[in-house]
């Protein structure tokens, strides 16, 4: 690729700046949705007489306790960056999401929005690592450093799947990304590379399987020393996190704004809901990842196999033209 | 007034609650945790994630001590409540709930807690205190620690109705400057070449005494450099683990040099010396917990939160149901492959290991077939239990570790590796072992 990028005529008006107050809206809604979700199905989950006061009600009482608790702060914690880490993760969820296409309307039509994406994923390495070191407390390291684990485990294969839609449509401009789907989504024929990228998603939210760098084992690792307001805007930073991922795999696998009836805005939230409530789903069924093997099962397993599909996917796009 | 008031109000529905049973007082500790759960609250995995401190059994001075910690350590608003017997764990989360929406209270502790700084000074008191003994010996000092603690009372009046033991902690860390001062003094005769860095050399060779105190930012001492597997150095971190920590054995202290999270050194020591059981029955539900805590260890909340169910089924008298929903479970955990792959090959014991480590057959294996032994085992018991014979101490007898043979378990592995050995080996009880005799009166 050495020609500068072609500049793509994307089907997608750009919106004025004002709108991205819009944007953190329906961001902060989805997030809200993801942690409703997750508090009905532990609720579920719990049964018996502990179900019924908890439910899709839970965040909201979450929130207020945590607005209610005092921050706390530990010896000699390096303050400035503990608070980078934690805060870190709401803004870099509102910026993955400022590429993301909103059936034709995006606040920043960026003619390398895929690279924009991965970058600010990548981010998400530095915060929760420095959230685990800010802390100075062994646990909390202890959590940072794990996270780096399934990082350099998830990451590679995370970034060779963003790169199959990206050859398949001959550019990395999300909406021109999605408009490539026309009639087969592409997470119908590279659904390894779909697999690996929800997957991804699960880790840099540190989600689910994904979870021991906040593990129960290390008290909560990076976040064992959150509270109040701090530990609030953690979590809703995971949440934030895990919805912007979901909503930016629907230009990139699930065809965008495409569907009928609906205009495009709708269907891009209504499958944006599906996929976190998957991603929020996928938590009950599974134990957690432990670091250490999951590092061999992103080289050995996950990347080949992302790698071929790239191979794949780049022999049919020059098949094809 | 209304919105903090509606926030207080919600706040204190979802209170988290910190949990920590006194050796022994399992059955209470089963009762609040489910009690917690019954009112929506959750149970915390740490001081900071909890409001409300529950108290189970009657705790001796070390894990008072601990307990005290941990206290300080909340965010606030926070309360504490002691629960003696399981059957009024409601009366006291009733008063719990009920001291959370007490805004004004908060207000007032939150301006009367001590700071880190003084806490630590005092916890540093305490230290020197302990080494305080050698030191008089050492240097013939004991008579400067009487004059300093009164000075030292003085100006600490933000204290005052806090802890009995305000006054004697800052006591005993001016004792512990005087002491510094008097080694220094000490070595300054022995040769005066020495006297300029006397301070570092008197720390260096004491290891944890108050030589590390002044070269430790915030009064933690820095993190050593040691070997590590490959070869190169690499910092050892001195990290307690316990008595508070949940899914943790009751009462278990485990100091650990760690190089990363891997253990490299550990030595395990009971706190408040011997346990003393509940009661004579025990049943199936202590070995359901002990599954609970391992998935729990493992990431999987909602298995955990399936067997602490069952666990409190279990508990009830008379009652079957526990059975088909156990059953259930085993299946749930035997069909997850990512568990298997996950529990596979962790500290794979031999019989002769099993035995030499004093724990029972059923010890041979993996962590995961430990599991898997666990589950069996719970099935068995409820039934049993249902079948009307109800399991007695005798049973139990030979599910217990001795503290000895504790640290050969988990040195070499990672901080997770180990809890999860830990809670895959069905610990029902703990013994005091050799080695702690030495080092209570050494």
């Amino acid at each position: 690729m050495a020609d500068p990028m072609p500049m793509t005529d994307s089907p997608i008006t750009t919106v004025a700046p004002g709108w991205a107050i819009a944007a953190l809206g329906i961001l902060g809604a989805l997030a809200v949705t993801a942690a409703m979700l997750d508090g009905a199905l532990a609720a579920r989950a719990g049964g018996g007489p502990g179900g019924k006061m908890g439910g899709p009600v839970r965040p909201f009482g979450e929130a207020a306790r945590l607005m209610r608790q005092r921050r706390r702060t530990t010896v000699e914690a390096d303050r400035l960056l503990w608070r980078i880490g934690g805060a870190g993760l709401l803004v870099v969820a509102a910026l993955m999401v400022t590429v993301v296409p909103l059936g034709e309307w995006t606040i920043f039509d960026l003619d390398v929005g895929v690279m924009w994406f991965n970058a600010m994923d990548v981010m998400v390495w530095a915060l929760v690592w420095l959230t685990g070191w800010g802390a100075n407390s062994a646990h909390s390291l202890v959590g940072g450093y794990r996270f780096l684990a399934h990082g350099l485990g998830y990451e590679l294969p995370l970034m060779f799947a963003l790169v199959a839609p990206a050859i398949a449509a001959e550019t990395l401009n999300v909406g021109a990304v999605a408009a490539a789907q026309e009639g087969l989504w592409f997470a119908v024929w590279m659904p390894v590379a779909f697999l690996v990228y929800l997957l991804g998603v699960a880790a840099f939210s540190v989600w689910g399987p994904f979870a021991p760098a906040i593990g129960t084992d290390v008290s909560g690792g990076a976040r064992a020393e959150l509270s109040g307001v701090d530990r609030l805007v953690f979590e809703a930073g995971r949440y934030a996190l895990l919805a912007a991922g979901a909503a930016f795999a629907v230009p990139m696998f699930l065809g965008g704004g495409a569907g009928p009836l609906l205009p495009g805005w709708a269907w891009v939230l209504v499958k944006t809901v599906a996929l976190l409530a998957v991603l929020v789903w996928l938590r009950r069924r599974l134990p957690a990842f432990r670091p250490d093997k999951f590092m061999e099962v992103g080289w050995m397993l996950l990347l080949p196999a992302v790698l071929l599909q790239d191979l794949v996917v780049a022999v049919i796009a020059v098949w094809r033209s | 007034m209304g919105l903090s008031d509606a926030i207080a109000r919600s706040a204190s529905r979802h209170a988290h609650a910190l949990v920590v049973e006194v050796p022994g007082s399992w059955r209470t500790r089963m009762a609040a945790e489910r009690n917690v759960a019954a009112r929506g609250w959750r149970l915390a995995i740490s001081p900071a994630d909890a409001d409300v401190l529950v108290v189970c059994g009657e705790p001796g001075p070390g894990l008072a001590e601990a307990i005290e910690g941990i206290w300080h350590q909340m965010p606030g608003p926070r309360v504490r409540v002691y629960v003696h017997a399981g059957d009024e764990v409601g009366a006291r989360l009733d008063e719990a709930h009920t001291g959370l929406l007490d805004t004004d209270r908060h207000r007032r502790d939150a301006q009367q807690r001590p700071t880190a700084s003084e806490l630590l000074a005092e916890q540093a008191g305490s230290r020197a205190e302990s080494h305080g003994g050698h030191g008089d010996t050492d240097h013939g000092s004991a008579g400067g620690h009487e004059g300093m603690d009164h000075e030292g009372h003085e100006g600490h009046e933000g204290h005052e109705g806090h802890e009995g033991h305000e006054g004697m902690d800052h006591g005993s860390h001016e004792g512990m400057d005087h002491g510094s001062h008097e080694g220094m003094d000490h070595g300054a005769h022995e040769g005066m070449d020495h006297g300029a860095h006397e301070g570092m050399d008197h720390g260096g060779h004491e290891g944890m005494d108050h030589g590390d105190m002044e070269m430790s930012p915030g009064g933690i001492p820095l993190a050593e450099g040691g070997e590590d597997r490959d070869g190169l150095e690499m910092d050892v971190l001195q990290v307690r683990l316990g008595p508070v920590l949940p899914h943790w054995p009751a009462g278990l202290v485990l100091r650990c040099s760690l190089q990363g999270d891997v253990i490299v050194e550990a030595q395990a020591e009971l706190v408040d010396g011997r346990v003393r059981q509940d009661d004579e029955v025990v049943g199936p539900a202590r070995g359901i917990d002990n599954i609970a805590s391992l998935l729990a260890l493992a990431g999987w909340d909602d298995a955990a939160a399936e067997a602490r169910r069952i666990r409190d089924t279990a508990l009830e008298p008379g009652d079957g149901a526990a059975g088909s929903e156990l059953e259930r479970l085993r299946r749930r955990v035997r069909r997850s492959r990512t568990l298997r792959w996950s529990l596979r090959g962790v500290r794979r014991l031999s019989e002769e290991d099993a035995h030499a480590r004093g724990l029972p057959a059923d010890a041979v294996g993996d962590t995961y077939e430990r599991l898997m032994g666990m589950l069996d085992r719970a099935v068995a018991g409820v039934a049993a239990t249902a079948a009307g014979d109800t399991g007695t101490r005798t049973d139990d007898a030979s599910r217990t570790l001795s503290t000895d043979h504790l640290p050969h378990l988990v040195m070499g592995l990672d901080l997770a590796t180990a809890r999860l050995v830990l809670a895959s080996l069905d610990i029902h009880e703990l013994l005091a072992g050799q080695a702690e005799h030495e080092v209570s009166h050494g």
